[in-house]
C-alpha cells in the first residue's frame, strides 16, 4: 500500500498563470506538484507562492533536470539544490525521471531515453540509492515517453523499473500517458505492460495529453487526457487500487477550470473502480 | 559503463549536429530515414528549451526583436554556448556578449546594455530575501569608526552602466505601462537594479550615487567609498543616497 506520507486524491500541476486564482479559490485538490527546478532560488516571489501553497495543499516536487542516468557523473550541486528545497518545502512527494539529460558537461534540458540494458540498470540502483540517502527520503521514478528506441535494450521499461524498485525501495510515478505514448510509437500493448508492475511500488499516477506529429506521439502536456488513456487509468485502478494521480498540463496552458474539470473525470474512474 | 557513455556522447553529438546524425544511428532501432525525423523531434526540444529559458530571462530583449527572430537567436546561442545546468534558470548569463557580436543585431547597439540590465533582474527576481534591518542601528557606531563602516546591500542589487537609454527602454516596455512611448537615444543612463519586497525595480541611477555604490558592493569601506566618489564626482551628496537607499530598503546591515 501507499507509505505514510503519500497524499490521496487527485492533484494538478501549479503553474504560475494560475497561483493567483488558485490561492483565491482554493479548489479541493489532493495535492499539487511543481517542477523543482522552477523553486531552486535563493529566494523570492516563487519560492514565496510555492510556500503559500504549501499552506494549502500537499506538495509534490517532480524534478526534470537531475538527469540520474547520465553516464558520466551525477550533478551533485544539482542533487544539493534539490535537498534544500525538499528541506524547505517538506514535499508529500518528490519525484525524478528514467532518463538522462546531460554528457561531457552539456546538458540538453531534455528527458532522454535510456537502453534497458543490466549495465543501465546497475548505474540507475547506484544513482537512486545515492539519492534517497542525501535526501533522506524515498523517491519517486517515472517512466519515459520516447521517440526512438534503442537496437540493445532487451527489458521493457516497465520490468526495467519493477527490477530498480526491488533493488533501491524507490516508488514508481506511473505516467499512463507516456505508456500509451510509447505503446504507440514502439508497438506494443500498453495494458499487457501494467501486468510487470508491483502495485505497493506505485507511489503515484500522472496523466496529460499529447500531440501528434508525423507518425509520431509527442509528449506535450498540452492537451485533455485522451480516450484510450483514461481506459488505461481505468485498468490501472482496478489492478493496483486508488494512487494519488496528477492531471499535468504544460504547454498552451488552459483555464484552471478546464483543469479540474480533467480532475474531477479522473475522480470520477477513480471512485467507479474502487466502488 | 563504457557502453552508456558512448551512447550518450554519440546521442549528444548526433542532436547538436545533424551531420552527425549516423553517430547516433548505430545504437538506434530503424533505417536512417526514420532516425533522423525522430531525433528532430529532440533537436527541437533542444532549441525550444534554449527559447523558453532565454524568453524568461530576457522578456524585453524578446519583445523589441519579437518572438519569431528571438527563437532563431536563442538558436544561433545555444549552438555556441550550450547549457550546463539542469537548471535553465542558469542558462543564459553569456547572451549579453552574445548579443553584442551577432551580426544581425547590429543596427540596435543598445541591444547587449538592455539585455545585461535584463540579466540583472533575472538574478535580483530569485536572489535571497532581503533581511529586515533598522538604519537606527547605525546611530550607535562611534564616529570615529563611520569609514569603516560596510554596508551590506539587499541581495540581487546591481548596478548596469551603459551609454543608452537602457532604463527608458525597459520601462516602457513593462505590462501596464501606459506613459509616453518616445525614446531620446541621446540620453545615458545607468540602471540601479534591485528587489523590493518580490518586485524588481529598475531606476535611472545618478553616476555619483553608481560609483559609490559600487565601490560599497565592492567590498570598500565607507571612507574609501566616499573619497573615491568624491574624487570623480565632486558634488556627491552622501546623505541624500542614503536617505534613498534606507527607504527603499536597499541596504539591509553593516559590518565595522
Amino acid at each position: 500500500m501507499t507509505t505514510d506520507d503519500t497524499p490521496t486524491g487527485i492533484g494538478i500541476g501549479l503553474r504560475q498563470p494560475h497561483y493567483r486564482e488558485v490561492f483565491e479559490r482554493r479548489p479541493a485538490l489532493g495535492f499539487v506538484e511543481v517542477h523543482s527546478e522552477n523553486f531552486f532560488q535563493a529566494g523570492g516571489a516563487s519560492l514565496h507562492a510555492l510556500e503559500r501553497a504549501r499552506e494549502a495543499y500537499p506538495v509534490s516536487l517532480h524534478g526534470v533536470g537531475l538527469s540520474l542516468g547520465s553516464a558520466d557523473r551525477l550533478a551533485d550541486e544539482h542533487l544539493a539544490k534539490l535537498q534544500r528545497l525538499v528541506e524547505r518545502v517538506e514535499p508529500a512527494l518528490v519525484s525524478e525521471h528514467l532518463c538522462w539529460g546531460a554528457v561531457g558537461g552539456v546538458h540538453f534540458n531534455d528527458l532522454l531515453p535510456l537502453p534497458h540494458t543490466s549495465e543501465t540498470l546497475a548505474l540507475l540502483a547506484d544513482r537512486i540509492d545515492h539519492v534517497q540517502s542525501t535526501l533522506k527520503r524515498r523517491i519517486l521514478v517515472e517512466n519515459l515517453s520516447a521517440y526512438v528506441a534503442f537496437r540493445d535494450s532487451p527489458m521493457s521499461e516497465t520490468a526495467f523499473l519493477a527490477e530498480l524498485a526491488r533493488r533501491t525501495g524507490c516508488g514508481l510515478l506511473l505516467d499512463l500517458n507516456n505508456l500509451y505514448v510509447n505503446a504507440m510509437n514502439f508497438g506494443f500493448d500498453a495494458h499487457e505492460r501494467l501486468g510487470d508492475l508491483d502495485g505497493a511500488t506505485i507511489g503515484q499516477i500522472h496523466l496529460a495529453g499529447h500531440a501528434v506529429v508525423d507518425d509520431c506521439l509527442v509528449d506535450t502536456h498540452g492537451a485533455v487526457v485522451c480516450d484510450p488513456v483514461w481506459a488505461l487509468y481505468a485498468d490501472a485502478c482496478r489492478r493496483f487500487g486508488p494512487r494519488p494521480t496528477l492531471i499535468e498540463w504544460d504547454t498552451d496552458l488552459p483555464t484552471l477550470d478546464v483543469l479540474l474539470d480533467q480532475a474531477a473525470q479522473a475522480a470520477d474512474i477513480a471512485g467507479a473502480a474502487h466502488g | 559503463m563504457a557502453d552508456l557513455l558512448r551512447l550518450q556522447s554519440d546521442f549528444a553529438a548526433a542532436l547538436r549536429d545533424r551531420e552527425r546524425s549516423a553517430q547516433a544511428a548505430g545504437w538506434l532501432a530503424g533505417d536512417a530515414a526514420h532516425v533522423d525525423g525522430r531525433l528532430a523531434l529532440y533537436r527541437a526540444n533542444m532549441v525550444a528549451a534554449a527559447d523558453k529559458a532565454l524568453s524568461g530571462a530576457y522578456p524585453v530583449v524578446r519583445q523589441v526583436v519579437g518572438g519569431e527572430f528571438f527563437h532563431g537567436l536563442a538558436r544561433a546561442y545555444q549552438r555556441g554556448t550550450p547549457s550546463t545546468s539542469g537548471d535553465l534558470h542558469e542558462f543564459g548569463a553569456t547572451f549579453p556578449a552574445f548579443l553584442a557580436g551577432f551580426e544581425h543585431v547590429r543596427d540596435m547597439p543598445w541591444l547587449p546594455d538592455l539585455a545585461r540590465l535584463e540579466w540583472a533582474a533575472h538574478l535580483a527576481y530569485g536572489a535571497a530575501d532581503a533581511p529586515d534591518w533598522d538604519a537606527g542601528s547605525l546611530a550607535a557606531v562611534e564616529p570615529a569608526s563611520q569609514d569603516a563602516i560596510r554596508f551590506q546591500w539587499t541581495p540581487g542589487l546591481a548596478i548596469v552602466r551603459s551609454t543608452w537609454p537602457i532604463v527608458r527602454v525597459w520601462t516602457i516596455h513593462q505590462a501596464g505601462f501606459d506613459g509616453e512611448f518616445g525614446v531620446d537615444w541621446s540620453v545615458p543612463e545607468t540602471a540601479l537594479v534591485a528587489r523590493d519586497g518580490f518586485t524588481v525595480t529598475v531606476t535611472d541611477c545618478p553616476a555619483a550615487d553608481a560609483s559609490f555604490i559600487e565601490s560599497s558592493l565592492a567590498g570598500a569601506p565607507l571612507g574609501e567609498a566616499v573619497a573615491g566618489t568624491l574624487a570623480t564626482h565632486p558634488h556627491f551628496d552622501l546623505g541624500a543616497l542614503l536617505g534613498r537607499a534606507f527607504a527603499a530598503r536597499l541596504v539591509v546591515g553593516f559590518t565595522l
